[in-house]
């Protein structure tokens, strides 16, 4: 058996568990480290430049952690780039260059988002009608999304359940038919798509002045902001419109967290409350840390979330995002991703000359 | 505890809505005018400005704005001891950085320095008081608008008083909007103004409005005769979009400074003065500054080597940050600058020859490149780049296409360089060239951005030859 393949016979089980002990999870974060020390060589380097190897990393908030910006200058990956199965790829970005995630199986990946939303999302229930606001796989090979929402689809989904975009936007008709048919047949609905998707929407049924009373048992599921690509509404303007508009308690809808350089996502047990605490399965933790000395800060404090999921075992376990957050005993708060640092005297800032880069490059 | 900021001359009224900035444990109260006080406190500003401080000479306000900096330098005055601990709470900065700083800064309006402001743009300084003869005939004198309007920005400590000092020594109506990072000085500085001379309480302004309300900038900039604007491009144009064409409009947008080091600075001895004088540059308000440092270019071929004088910048950093330590960054700050440097850390996996020195805390970070064949800006609070170079030649095509963006260069060189490779870079842009340690302290009457401190505020009246000829003719006395 080659030395992945060990791996990710270890990790299924470990996955398929569901529940792990500090112990547990320090071994098989170690042994991973392990393995990505001896197979990614741009990470090797930079843990020797920290100097932390494997001989010296005894518990896992010790494995060196990069940022996510690593993703876009060097392939992270312990399998060669050329040969992966997939890559996904971050959305372009003010530097306009895109962080790759290399996939050597998607095996792993697969069964972390299978088992996770079951828990989190179906519970009890095995197959739900589904409607996604999000482009298919076909249209986005490289996003990783668009992969997370058509394996839902096909793992969770009916037979009847189907994408709701068009080319340039939702496709309102399709919509109301669907939620229609819901109110009417009372055969739960689940809504799944990006946040800003959601926003279109209301202006759309806002627009139109309908409303819709979903019944009971049904869901939905928004994930990953604005992005500039809606308006921004603030968290508790934007699950008061999702229960207006569809009539589904805020306590079935629910935030997924994700990023492209991972292979786990985060939950909440609904949006009742705002901001909602985010938790993970057993196989992904997170640290909340100030950025500058890597140390974890003290409870009740904001700081940048770290997480170290195992399910990455192909690139790098320890990933430290630029979204700020706080811990709390039984997950943390996300409060999204820190905006551009404010300019305090009339030096040019970064960004900005990054802007007149671009714009003396054209 | 709370303090109250701006000031407002005598309008009828002292009630004023308020908003109240936090710093930490200290609440800064600003008064918040309706746009009709706003009016009144232009009409009273416009007034008092015509009646009094125009009417006085020249040398007399010289007198009043160096007596007044005077007392910000005397470490026994109240102004003096309330901006030493008050200003490192509003703007973060160590005492000992605002110390400095602020002395270093304030010297520059000293009586004799007003007087080089003076006749560095004018020549004659009396052309602000009277019809003064021209060489070319006839006489001019020199006015000061009704009304400037100035909307500062940004946190180095005191820096509005560059644009008010120049206002007042050209006996204009002054308004000044104080940004939120650094709400105080102005206010200090005026009422300091006001208890000097009584006279002149209801001559200036100082306040506070949500940059972008346009309704009220709209109003005030259609009253004043010239705005003054500091901020970045985008800020600029939306300021810009308000002030209506009979206006002028100086803008002053955000801008990148450098240093460059010749081989012939590079010796054993010399060299460590040279990098202590660079880190110097780099710490004062942590290059925040629009002349702070973002980079070093070190020419190859010293006895000293690039890397080994990045080596030597690194070690002056970090003695500084014992005795200065740098401001505490916020969330966002302190995110921008980790993934900054992690990701420099990673590119040296890829390039050779590169160097990223620092500290596990990242209180400062050094980045050693060679010959790197980008000109790119600094994170600023402490990060600075240092790049080698052969000839100055090969650096310029990088730093051309930044034209409207640069102004200052720090530069150690000999005599023969430093005026050949003056006018290398004035060509591409560059409009002041420092001694390394000097570039955040320009001199008295500098040329801020390559313009003129004065010049730009006033306007000319010429009396041509041929009417004093004329009016000789009807003199009582005539022949």
């Amino acid at each position: 058996m080659t030395q992945q393949r060990e791996i990710i016979e270890e990790l299924s089980q470990f996955i398929k568990k569901n529940q792990a002990s500090e112990e547990e999870f320090n071994s098989l974060a170690l042994h991973i480290f392990n393995y990505q020390y001896k197979h990614n060589l741009p990470y090797q380097t930079f843990c020797r430049q920290k100097g932390k190897t494997p001989r010296l990393v005894k518990n896992w908030r010790d494995i060196p952690y990069v940022p996510m910006s690593a993703f876009k200058e060097v392939p992270l990956t312990c399998s060669d780039p050329e040969a992966a199965v997939r890559v996904f790829m971050t959305s372009g970005t003010t530097q306009g260059k895109q962080g790759k995630h290399f996939h050597s199986t998607l095996e792993i990946r697969e069964l972390s988002m299978i088992i996770n939303f079951k828990e989190r999302f179906m519970k009890e229930t095995n197959r739900i009608r589904m409607g996604i606001l999000f482009p298919t796989e076909e249209k986005m090979p490289h996003s990783s999304l668009a992969h997370y929402l058509a394996l839902v689809m096909k793992e969770f989904g009916t037979e009847d359940s189907c994408y709701l975009l068009k080319e340039n936007g939702v496709h309102i008709q399709k919509i109301i038919s669907e939620l229609e048919h819901a109110e009417k047949t009372g055969e739960p609905f689940a809504l799944l798509g990006a946040s800003f998707s959601f926003v279109h929407l209301f202006e759309e049924l806002e627009r139109l002045g309908k409303t819709f009373n979903l019944p009971k048992g049904s869901k939905i599921l928004d994930t990953g902001g604005y992005k500039n690509k809606s308006k921004e509404l603030d968290l508790n303007e934007f699950y008061q419109l999702l229960e207006r508009y569809f009539g589904v308690d805020r306590s079935n809808c629910i935030n997924m967290y994700g990023i492209t350089e991972l292979s786990t996502q985060f939950y909440d047990d609904g949006n009742e409350v705002v901001p909602s605490i985010k938790t993970g399965p057993s196989w992904i933790r997170t640290r909340v840390i100030n950025p500058l000395t890597g140390e974890e800060v003290p409870e009740g404090e904001r700081g940048v979330l770290v997480h170290y999921d195992l399910a990455n075992f192909n690139s790098v376990m320890a990933v430290a995002t630029e979204d700020v957050g706080m811990a709390v005993d039984e997950g943390f708060y996300l409060f999204g991703r820190v905006q551009g640092a404010e300019v305090r005297g009339c030096s040019l800032a970064v960004e900005e000359f990054i802007q007149l880069a671009k714009g003396t490059a054209k | 505890m709370r303090i109250t900021a701006g000031y407002i001359p005598n309008i009828g009224e002292t009630k004023f809505d308020k908003k109240i900035l936090k710093f930490q444990d200290l609440e800064v109260e600003l008064p918040l005018l309706t746009l009709e006080q706003m009016q009144r406190v232009i009409d009273t500003v416009k007034r008092e400005s015509a009646e009094i401080l125009k009417s006085l000479s020249v040398s007399t306000v010289v007198d009043i704005i160096g007596y007044v900096t005077e007392q910000f330098l005397d470490r026994s005055s109240s102004y003096r001891q309330q901006a030493e601990k008050l200003l490192p709470i509003v703007t973060g900065y160590d005492e000992e950085v605002i110390r400095l700083g602020l002395t270093s800064f304030l010297k520059t309006f000293r009586k004799h320095e007003l007087q080089r402001f003076l006749v560095e743009d004018l020549g004659n300084p009396l052309l602000l008081d009277h019809f003064q003869p021209r060489a070319k005939g006839g006489f001019s004198k020199a006015i000061g608008p009704e009304l400037i309007t100035h909307v500062w920005a940004g946190n180095v400590p005191a820096l509005p008083i560059w644009s008010f000092v120049s206002g007042l020594l050209v006996k204009a109506g002054n308004i000044g909007k104080v940004s939120s990072s650094e709400p105080l000085f102005a206010g200090w500085f005026a009422k300091a103004l006001a208890e000097t001379e009584p006279s002149l309480a209801n001559c200036f302004a100082v306040v506070w409005w949500k940059g972008g309300d346009e309704k009220r900038e709209k109003m005030i900039f259609e009253k004043s005769n010239l705005v003054i604007g500091y901020g970045n491009n985008e800020t600029l144009k939306a300021l810009k979009k308000q002030v209506p064409i009979t206006t002028r409009f100086l803008p002053f947008g955000h801008k990148v400074s450098f240093g460059i080091i010749s081989k012939s600075a590079l010796d054993a001895h010399k060299a460590w003065r040279i990098a202590h004088q660079a880190a110097l540059d780099v710490i004062r308000y942590d290059q925040q500054g629009c002349y702070s440092p973002h980079l070093f270019y070190v020419q190859k071929g010293g006895k000293v080597s690039p890397v080994e004088f990045a080596r030597l910048i690194a070690g002056e950093l970090e003695n500084f940050e014992k005795r200065y330590p740098r401001r505490k960054l916020s969330m966002e700050e302190s995110v921008a600058l980790a993934s900054w440097r992690q990701k420099e850390e990673m590119s040296t996996f890829t390039e050779t020859g590169k160097e990223v020195l620092g500290t596990s805390t990242h209180q400062w970070t050094v980045v050693f490149e060679e010959e790197e064949k980008v000109f790119t800006a600094s994170p600023l609070n402490r990060v600075i780049r240092v790049i080698s170079f052969e000839k100055l030649e090969d650096i310029l095509p990088y730093i051309k296409p930044y034209r409207s963006f640069l102004q200052t260069i720090g530069m150690a060189a000999t005599p023969k360089e430093l005026f050949h490779w003056a006018e290398l870079l004035a060509n591409v842009g560059v409009t002041r060239i420092t001694a390394l340690g000097k570039m955040t302290s320009p001199e008295a009457g500098w040329h801020h951005d390559g313009r003129f401190n004065l010049m730009d505020l006033i306007q000319m009246v010429d009396i041509e030859s041929s009417a004093i000829v004329d009016s000789e003719q009807f003199a009582p006395y005539v022949d």
